[in-house]
């Protein structure tokens, strides 16, 4: 499934884009889109299902659904 | 999620926030100032005595409806949240900083698109330095700075900036006297309360819609190719362009530009300072009203650094006039390269970024 991971720094992004291409899934670096969030940060869109366990750098991970997003994880 | 739709709404934003901009100039605002973060947090440090430069002096509702109008939205929209708590004093120090920066050139990133438009051609020294300043910043951010997390705040660390901005309109329009007021210079000129605080409002909703940021439109074309926002800061150029060619307000050339000066280092050096700060920030003067308005307490203390930077800049003669740049503005543009770039190195090469 295709999953968009929203991060507290632009460096945590990147770190995650490498760890996903290590494992060998398709992830992409990109503003996090406006319809998912209100700030303007870089996401990671890849292909895989919710890491465990989930980085400290990582704000939320949804899953791009035709109706949008579905929370899967999100921090405190 | 839709793309096309997004992008005309960027572009539709940035068209009335640039027609909005020629408007205000129309209706009193200094020339090529219909909006200027910084000279108008400088006029409210002036207008609260935090400074005695008496030509600057006014509390430019404009400001007050940018983090109002966006409160406003992000409320309607769900979108508040009251969050903080990351590196705060850092961000005082950088938004400090900025502002010295800006009032090296005489403007915020804002008012640089404004001057453009306007055709005074010094800000394209100031456009040049403003992106090798973001481009300084990309090269950290690639390296891994950060300044850590935010973390989820009581309402009220969200809800005090707004709130005495709330106050100081109502001391603005009930009892003025408690406040100072130009009455000569760039600080005597402004449009009716009611107009500043109605295009303050509409833009600040507007910013905080298509998240508007003149630094994230470079950043994020830098980084990827990403051309929504930069589109935003064209848009704003075209409009205030076309509406100052219908008005009659775009005088091209170098020489007599209002509020400016012609010396292009410095103008340039000024924006770098500007732009490698705003991206170490997260985003530009605006934006920083913008994201304050939507409950950041980091962004309401990055505002307050701005306001002091301005404070001081006018206090200790670092601010520039038509005249050119002040040999102790010189120096404090440098010292502020420096402090800007060792914040950068303080949080890009640290030991928990290795792992």
């Amino acid at each position: 499934m295709t999953c968009i991971a929203t991060f507290y720094s632009h460096f945590g992004a990147i770190r995650f884009r490498k760890q996903c291409e290590e494992q060998g899934l398709a992830a992409r670096a990109m503003p996090v889109p406006r319809d998912l969030s209100s700030s303007c940060g870089t996401c990671v869109r890849f292909e895989g299902t919710c890491p465990d366990p989930v980085p400290e750098e990582v704000e939320q991970v949804v899953e791009v659904i035709p109706e949008g997003y579905r929370t899967l994880w999100h921090a405190e | 999620m839709n793309e096309k739709k997004e992008m005309r709404l960027t572009v539709a934003a940035g068209l009335l926030i640039g027609a909005a901009a020629v408007a205000l100039v129309l209706f009193g605002n200094p020339a090529n100032m219909g909006f200027c973060i910084a000279c108008f947090l400088r006029d409210m440090a002036g207008s609260l005595g935090l400074h005695s430069a008496a030509a600057v002096q006014y509390m430019r509702p404009e400001i007050i409806g940018l983090v109002l109008g966006s409160m406003i939205l992000a409320l309607v929209r769900h979108e508040w949240a009251p969050k903080g708590g990351s590196a705060p004093m850092t961000r005082f120090v950088l938004g400090f900083f900025v502002m010295i920066g800006c009032l090296m050139f005489l403007g915020c990133p804002f008012r640089m698109i404004l001057r453009l438009a306007g055709g005074d051609g010094n800000a394209l020294f100031g456009l040049a330095g403003f992106v090798a300043g973001i481009l300084c910043g990309v090269f950290f951010l690639n390296r891994g700075y950060t300044l850590r997390r935010t973390y989820r705040l009581p309402t009220t660390e969200g809800a005090a900036l707004p709130t005495i901005l709330i106050a100081f309109l109502v001391i603005l329009a009930a009892v003025p006297s408690l406040l100072r007021f130009s009455t000569e210079g760039p600080g005597s000129k402004h449009a009716p309360l009611l107009i500043s605080l109605a295009a303050g409002l509409l833009v600040g909703a507007l910013a905080q819609r298509t998240r508007l940021c003149m630094v994230g439109g470079i950043r994020d074309f830098v980084l990827f190719r990403e051309k929504r926002l930069l589109i935003a800061f064209v848009a704003i150029f075209a409009a205030a362009f076309v509406g100052n060619l219908i008005t009659g307000n775009f005088n091209p050339g170098f020489a007599g530009q209002p509020i400016a000066h012609t010396d292009g280092l410095w103008n340039a050096l000024g924006m770098m300072l500007a732009g490698f700060g705003c991206v170490l920030l997260g985003g530009c003067p605006l934006r920083q009203l913008v994201l304050a308005g939507e409950g950041s307490a980091d962004s309401a203390v990055t505002v307050l650094g701005l306001m002091a930077g301005a404070a001081c800049a006018h206090n200790f003669g670092l601010a520039s006039s038509g005249e050119g740049p002040t040999a102790a503005g010189r120096v404090a543009v440098v010292i502020g390269l420096v402090a800007v770039t060792l914040i950068a190195c303080f949080n890009t090469f640290r030991k928990d970024n290795a792992k």
